[in-house]
């Protein structure tokens, strides 16, 4: 059984509960107080502490368009939790594995943080996690617990969503969806999303608003996303990749390449050194 | 009504939703990107990081000059050192990568798995194997250089050691190159079929400057020299050619390295300073000791400022959304 999310973003009105409620589940530290004047969005981009991110594409059509062309848009972001993981396959110590429900889950305290998954991930998710980013205004400070425990639950080891793993052992839904009030944030069984999204897309086009689905049916190397979006305009749009390449279908070229440059220097120096 | 809203976007789904990351066909007050945010993380990897891949880079050349020279013929002084060289890098360079990850159990993580598609944990355990050969390498030497005793000789001689070097170090050398390639970060991955083959390029000629410079402190013959300046010729042009190369390949995409302070850095201090002064110190008919450590120190100098080039460069292509949003195959 496949768990994910479906989220649809013609349902979302922005209001952020599934951010404060990942925040206060997760117990992740605030993102500070920083205005960016990029709409109502000042959450900026999901990161090792923010583990849901609601994207705001407030743009005004000039006046010769019609104003239905204006755009008020509105999406919560969140680890795709990919078919075909780039961090995953990237990870030297086997901390990042695929769970009971098909989600991709970042074992902290087997993290060493070397932080190769961040760059592997093609959707600009995973990111390390600052022991800053606990430390300045939070409890773990001096807690008192050894250097071991702090690392694992303080920083220095990467983050991001878990799919409420925690949660989904005990039967709960995620807490983002859980308290998601438009049920623009929908989790369930993949397959059953999947079917119901499609149905949601016909029932948007009878009504005239063109959607389509980011992650589903794709033919990319990342395969289908668990945790996949209903979206209104360009994936671009969103600060999503048209289409996201796993990093690991780069290896080939990559060990072709220096297995040639090796053999060649090799067969140079055999010339140089052994010829006599 | 219906039309209408049917026009909001006035794009065609499978053209345009999907393919239009620059803008193309977009309506004049669309924003091509979300607010310019950038769409990828960018790696976190500072000084530690480049010091290891230019270190392992000169780690693997040597192995590879280990297994190419004779030990017993003129080259012999050569084979010496490049095996004290080897074991010593090898000593350094997990120790590095400790001073990376913070603490030592935190490397012990990574041996606890073997993970063929992570090219980090191909590279971890290439490095283990590599420091056996570099380690029983280096102790039948010290027992021909009486600093061990005797006894110890018949166990590492069960070991080919110089094989084992030479295609370890070759790994070692490459894998780096690889380990970046296979990424998100667009400078990164456009770069697949040239940075690994460079990266091997920059570090046989960076063992090549290491060990002439190391027989320049030490003694070695004449003929030595001429030989490791030819190989290190050989492959810092390759590496020049290369890089002139990808700059063509990469495009927009390469900008990140090859233009501005950055670009302006590579190009004096990689190019230049590091490529083509060394070979033309190499060319004067003077065999002097000044003269094989500048030129030495000049080449290490520029494989060290292009590591740090790469990592440099991968930070502000992970910071464009324009180039992260349409992701080289």
């Amino acid at each position: 059984m496949a768990n994910g999310f479906f989220t649809d973003t013609t349902l979302c009105i922005g209001c952020k509960a599934c951010e404060v409620a990942c925040k206060q589940w997760n117990q992740l530290p605030a993102d500070g107080y920083e205005f960016t004047g990029n709409s109502y969005d000042n959450t900026v981009a999901l990161g090792g502490t923010t583990w849901r991110h609601v994207a705001f594409i407030e743009q005004a059509a000039p006046l010769d368009r019609p104003p239905t062309e204006n755009k008020w848009l509105m999406m919560s972001d969140v680890c795709k939790h990919c078919t075909y993981a780039g961090c995953l396959e990237a990870c030297p110590t086997g901390a990042i594995v695929r769970n009971e429900f098909d989600d991709v889950y970042i074992q902290p305290d087997v993290c060493n943080g070397c932080g190769y998954c961040v760059p592997s991930c093609p959707f600009g998710v995973v990111d390390l996690i600052a022991h800053a980013d606990y430390t300045e205004g939070r409890k773990f400070e001096s807690d008192g617990r050894s250097h071991d425990d702090a690392t694992q639950t303080a920083g220095g080891v990467a983050g991001k969503c878990t799919l409420c793993y925690d949660r989904q052992k005990v039967g709960f839904t995620p807490a983002c969806a859980k308290a998601c009030p438009t049920e623009s944030i929908q989790f369930g069984d993949v397959d059953e999303l999947r079917a119901r999204a499609k149905r949601r897309v016909a029932q948007l086009e009878a009504r005239g608003v063109h959607s389509y689905l980011y992650g589903v049916g794709e033919d990319w190397s990342v395969g289908d996303l668990n945790a996949f979006f209903l979206l209104t305009d360009r994936p671009g749009a969103y600060n999503l990749p048209e289409r996201p390449v796993l990093p690991s279908t780069h290896q080939p070229a990559g060990y072709t390449s220096a297995a040639l440059a090796a053999a060649a220097l090799a067969l140079a120096g055999f010339a140089i050194f052994r010829r006599a | 009504m219906s039309a209408q809203r049917g026009d909001i976007s006035q794009l065609d789904p499978d053209r345009s939703y999907r393919g239009a990351s620059d803008g193309a066909g977009l309506p004049a007050h669309a924003a091509p990107t979300y607010y310019d945010q950038p769409l990828l993380k960018k790696p976190h990897w500072g000084w530690e990081v480049v010091a290891y891949l230019f270190l392992g880079g000169v780690m693997g050349g040597t192995g590879i000059l280990v297994a190419l020279v004779d030990e017993d013929g003129e080259d012999a002084q050569l084979a010496r050192s490049a095996r004290y060289l080897a074991f010593a890098l090898a000593a350094a360079c997990p120790a590095i990568l400790v001073g990376h990850l913070g603490r030592p159990r935190r490397f012990l993580h990574m041996l606890r798995v073997v993970k063929f598609k992570s090219v980090m944990s191909m590279g971890v355990w290439g490095l283990v194997a590599f420091s056996m050969p570099a380690a029983t390498g280096v102790a039948v030497q010290a027992v021909d250089d009486g600093l061990l005793p005797p006894w110890v000789r018949p166990l590492p001689a069960l070991v080919p050691a110089r094989p084992l070097l030479g295609v370890l170090g070759a790994f070692i050398a490459g894998y780096t190159g690889v380990l970046i390639s296979a990424t998100a970060i667009p400078v990164w991955a456009i770069g697949k079929r040239f940075i690994p083959a460079f990266c091997v390029c920059s570090g046989v000629a960076g063992a090549c400057a290491a060990n002439a410079a190391v027989l320049a402190l030490t003694g070695g013959g004449k003929r030595t020299f001429a030989k490791l300046e030819r190989l290190e010729l050989v492959a810092s042009l390759s590496e020049l050619a290369l890089l002139l190369g990808f700059r063509r390949h990469a495009g927009e995409l390469g900008k990140p390295m090859y233009e501005g302070p950055r670009g302006d850095k590579l190009r004096s201090w990689t190019m230049g300073a590091g490529i083509v002064v060394p070979a033309i110190i190499n060319l004067v008919p003077l065999h002097a000791r000044w003269k094989t450590l500048l030129a030495s120190a000049l080449t290490l100098a520029g494989g060290y400022v292009l590591r740090e080039t790469l990592i440099e460069a991968a930070k502000a292509s992970a910071d464009d959304p324009k180039a992260a949003a349409r992701q080289p195959e």
